[in-house]
């Protein structure tokens, strides 16, 4: 009951939040000076009175206010509106989510997977070679900048030839099999997910370290190693569980990241993700699809962080205590 | 080591800007490719009006990949493209009665079996090929085409720039059916560029009738890229099978089509058509190179490097010739004062501005060639005239000239202007001379031009600021606020069809920049070149045979090439490269390498 009301409670403060979060969206998008009629007032062919129905098409012969009331309004009754060209947000967005949803949870899992064991290993074979050769090539991953890095594997993927030059299916996908399409779309990820692997499992790897080595020194830990506990229990029953809980506030940043994370490894892949899209919108100033857009990044963000706290008070009955 | 990667990545960058000498030489070994493209006749066989292709018989089967750069088709509907993405990919679905002979540019018949214009030039007679269909088996009749003009352009549903262009003295032109393969077009005065609003796609009238009842937001939304392939009825070479967003657009052979190759077998060759919807033109070239793409066009500094690839490739390079924009400097010639008693140019400069010796000067100081061998690595040609280099009214007349000096600096004495000591250059009022120069910022190569433009008339001892501004504040200057000395400009224009300048031309024009009057200040301080080509503008849109109206565009040309309202400065040149394997190419500068997409095939 007590967790029931501490997220309702949590829901209500993020509207406020998210009003804001629009408004100052909203204003910074219209303010910027770009004007998206510039193309067609440059073009020969377009006459003033088409120019003069695109304006009033797109709402931009009303005040700044006005036009930010109109889409609230419609935004709170679940309509994204329709994009500078006339097509439906709502599909644009939806033939979007699931590529990238693909791509980073693809992504979330592995690092998790991968980087936690990783992490403890580390932390248990504290200045061991293994350790240092591991903080190495983390510390590559961290400094490379995954615009960079994927660049030079889009390079690499020309010279040898054994990967494709981003996408996401072949050409000839629509006329595979279920087996032949399941290992296309598997090539074409292998790039874009190693970039976002490397990249996040060094942060996650170093974290899990640092969280493990601090709870290693602590004094439980040498008192359950006092009392001739064997090594692995001590470990992974109490050290673990311990170390673990800093991880799921983490996590709940990693899900605000689902959507958004991986735009940049997505432009240079040409990965048909969300990326692309909102790249394009924010140049032309499309204003609805724009909007769309970092409103679901601020919803994600909310929800990831109330997922993890709600998580932090079923794992860690120190903080149930206090609230 | 990554700083030290980035560092080599620049300096590659900057090795890269140096022009090479040798890249002088492949300009000149580089003319564009004259290949004689048989045009298709007509021929009927058991009652039905084939097109038959003239070109070698091929092999069936097979496919092409091109590409598009940015995010792909907005709409698969021809009448309510804004984009040039989806008016291409809206033209491979829907053919138009007539098209365009893509090496003299002269209208021939598609869709059309064949068309006459009357000796006034008011009616267009067209007569429509019998038997042909549909890719649903329906077929192809008047009913159509009055339904195209009658209910979906005249009443302006879509996208409304083809109506916007005939409105003549504000009355439409009319069409009507005289039987069920014979169509008439009546305009209201004789109006020459309609016959190229002949090659604008006829859509199905029981495919499209729903939509079109419905008014126009339905219609705005039909045909969208939401809809399943299955649904379209069209008339082109290929049909659409498959459109996966930011990926691909997939067409595939119409079986349906109505032209035929010598041995009577149905076109096209091809099985299907790729367009990979790529973002940006690096991650394009990448894919031609990992063979992913077939066919690819290049940029400036790209085509040195596949030119020395070419030989032991398998791609061959076609020059397809200088392409149909134009770019320009340009001088605000406006002497009118704003709602606020305030003049749009400061009065010392539009005296400058105003004088054709001045801009004379400019013109002579300007070094086009240098310009084109250090900003577009030598692929480009100067530019001299109003119209583009492959228009088919272009003036060669007007003789191109190199840069003159002496020529610039007698000009400038002969108005009064003087240099001091130290070189800088006065008026006879003694006020020095110094202006803004304005382009958009991030287009690098009108950046590039303004730096050159720059220095070049610091030889004259002008004193030019050189301001790249982002691109909706430019246009903003150009088309409302009228605040501008110089700019640096380009506009996009049809090699087909002069008229279509008309807003930039007329003296009332929305675009015509280098005097812009608001639209309540009317033709206010016309100057008599600009009544001249006012008059020779609407003479040329009135005539309507080709030599009458090449008459006037020559004049309105050189009254440009005199006046310098713009001082043109060059066209870039198209390089397309397409592997060998493909055959049946005939490359055009007006219609580009795969206008004969159903004639190509696959080779050995």
């Amino acid at each position: 009951m007590e967790t029931l009301k501490y997220i309702i409670k949590r829901i209500l403060q993020t509207i406020p939040l998210l009003i804001m979060v629009s408004l100052i969206s909203f204003f910074i998008i219209r303010l910027s000076p770009v004007d998206p009629l510039a193309e067609l007032k440059l073009n020969p062919s377009i006459s003033p009175i088409t120019v003069e129905k695109e304006r009033q098409r797109l709402g931009l012969d009303k005040p700044i206010i006005v036009q930010y009331g109109k889409w609230a309004y419609s935004f709170i009754r679940g309509d994204l509106g329709v994009t500078s060209t006339g097509e439906k947000v709502s599909q644009k967005l939806k033939e979007r989510i699931p590529n990238t949803l693909l791509l980073t949870s693809l992504v979330i899992l592995l690092t998790w997977l991968v980087g936690v064991p990783l992490g403890i290993i580390a932390a248990v074979h504290w200045k061991t070679t293994f350790d240092r050769v591991l903080t190495v090539f983390t510390s590559i991953g961290m400094a490379i900048p995954s615009f960079f890095f994927a660049v030079l594997l889009l390079l690499f993927a020309v010279k040898t030839g054994w990967f494709p030059i981003g996408g996401l299916t072949s050409p000839n996908f629509a006329d595979m099999n279920f087996i032949e399409k399941f290992f296309d779309i598997a090539y074409h990820l292998i790039l874009p997910v190693f970039v976002l692997f490397t990249i996040s499992l060094a942060g996650l790897q170093r974290q899990m370290r640092a969280n493990m080595l601090d709870v290693l020194d602590s004094d439980y830990v040498k008192f359950a190693r006092a009392k001739g506990l064997p090594e692995f229990v001590v470990i992974y029953k109490h050290a673990l569980r311990n170390a673990i809980n800093p991880m799921i506030t983490l996590l709940g940043f990693e899900f605000a990241g689902l959507l958004s994370g991986a735009a940049l490894t997505e432009y240079v892949f040409q990965y048909p993700g969300l990326g692309r899209l909102i790249l394009e919108a924010v140049m032309k100033s499309d204003i609805n699809l724009v909007m769309a857009s970092l409103m679901m990044g601020a919803i994600m963000l909310v929800l990831g962080n109330l997922i993890a706290d709600i998580l932090l008070i079923i794992t860690d009955p120190r903080i149930r205590v206090k609230s | 080591m990554v700083i030290l990667l980035v560092a080599l990545l620049f300096k590659g960058c900057l090795v890269k800007d140096v022009p090479e000498p040798k890249q002088l030489t492949n300009t000149h070994s580089n003319q564009v490719e004259q290949i004689k493209y048989p045009t298709p006749k007509n021929i009927t066989i058991d009652g039905i009006d084939y097109l038959q292709s003239q070109a070698p018989i091929g092999k069936f089967g097979g496919e092409l990949i091109a590409s598009t750069i940015g995010e792909g088709p907005k709409t698969f509907n021809p009448f309510n493209c804004k984009d040039n993405i989806s008016a291409l990919m809206a033209g491979i679905l829907y053919d138009g009665l007539l098209s365009t002979d893509p090496i003299t540019g002269q209208p021939i018949p598609k869709l059309a079996k064949s068309f006459s214009i009357s000796e006034d030039g008011k009616t267009y007679t067209i007569k429509l090929r019998k038997g042909i269909k549909w890719s649903d088996g329906k077929p192809i009749t008047a009913d159509d085409v009055v339904f195209t003009w009658n209910d979906i352009i005249f009443a302006g549903l879509g996208d409304t720039s083809t109506r916007d262009s005939i409105i003549i003295d504000d009355k439409l032109p009319t069409v009507e059916k005289i039987d069920n393969y014979t169509v008439v077009f009546k305009t209201p005065k004789p109006f020459a560029p309609f016959i190229r609003m002949l090659s604008t796609s006829i859509a199905p009238k029981h495919f499209f009738m729903p939509a079109v009842k419905k008014g126009n937001t339905s219609f705005d939304s039909f045909l969208s890229t939401n809809t399943p392939p299955k649904d379209f009825v069209t008339s082109g070479a290929f049909k659409l099978k498959e459109y996966v967003p930011a990926q691909r657009v997939v067409f595939e052979r119409n079986p349906n089509y109505y032209e035929i190759n010598k041995n009577k077998q149905k076109l096209p060759y091809l099985d299907k058509v790729v367009y990979l919807i790529v973002g940006d033109l690096n991650n394009e070239v990448l894919k031609f190179e990992a063979k992913e793409l077939d066919v690819i066009s290049l940029q400036g500094s790209k085509v040195a490097r596949y030119k020395t690839l070419e030989p032991h490739s398998d791609f061959k390079l076609y020059n397809l010739g200088p392409n149909t924009g134009t770019m320009f400097l340009s001088l605000n010639l406006n002497n009118r004062k704003n709602d606020k008693g305030k003049f749009y140019v400061n009065p010392d400069k539009q005296m400058w501005f105003q004088d054709v010796n001045f801009r004379k000067a400019i013109d002579y100081a300007i070094d086009r060639k240098n310009m084109v061998l250090n900003i577009a690595n030598g692929i480009g040609a100067p530019l001299y005239t109003a119209e583009s280099l492959n228009s088919i009214f272009l003036n060669t007349n007007l003789k191109p000239y190199d840069k003159d000096l002496n020529k610039a600096k007698e000009l400038l004495k002969k108005s009064g202007f003087y240099q001091d000591k130290k070189g800088r250059l006065f008026d006879k009022h003694g006020h020095r001379v110094e202006f803004d120069l304005y382009t958009n910022a991030g287009n690098s190569e009108r950046e590039a031009i303004g730096v050159m433009v720059k220095q070049d008339l610091e030889d004259l001892g002008m004193k030019v600021n050189f301001k790249p501004i982002e691109f909706n504040s430019l246009v903003n200057k150009l088309v409302s606020t009228f605040d501008w000395d110089m700019v640096i400009m380009g506009l996009t224009g049809s090699p087909l069809e002069p008229n279509g300048g008309k807003n930039v031309w007329l003296s009332d024009g929305r675009l015509h920049m280098f005097n812009q009057r608001t639209p309540n200040e009317g033709k206010i301080g016309i100057l008599p070149w600009e009544k001249e080509i006012d008059y020779l503008y609407t003479q040329g849109a009135l005539a309507t045979k080709f030599e009458d109206r090449k008459k006037y565009y020559d004049k309105y040309q050189e009254i440009v090439y005199n006046e310098k309202p713009f001082i043109y400065i060059y066209s870039p040149v198209i390089i397309v490269a397409i592997r060998n394997k493909f055959k049946n190419i005939y490359p055009s500068s007006l219609s580009g390498i795969t206008h004969n997409i159903e004639e190509i095939y696959i080779g050995d």
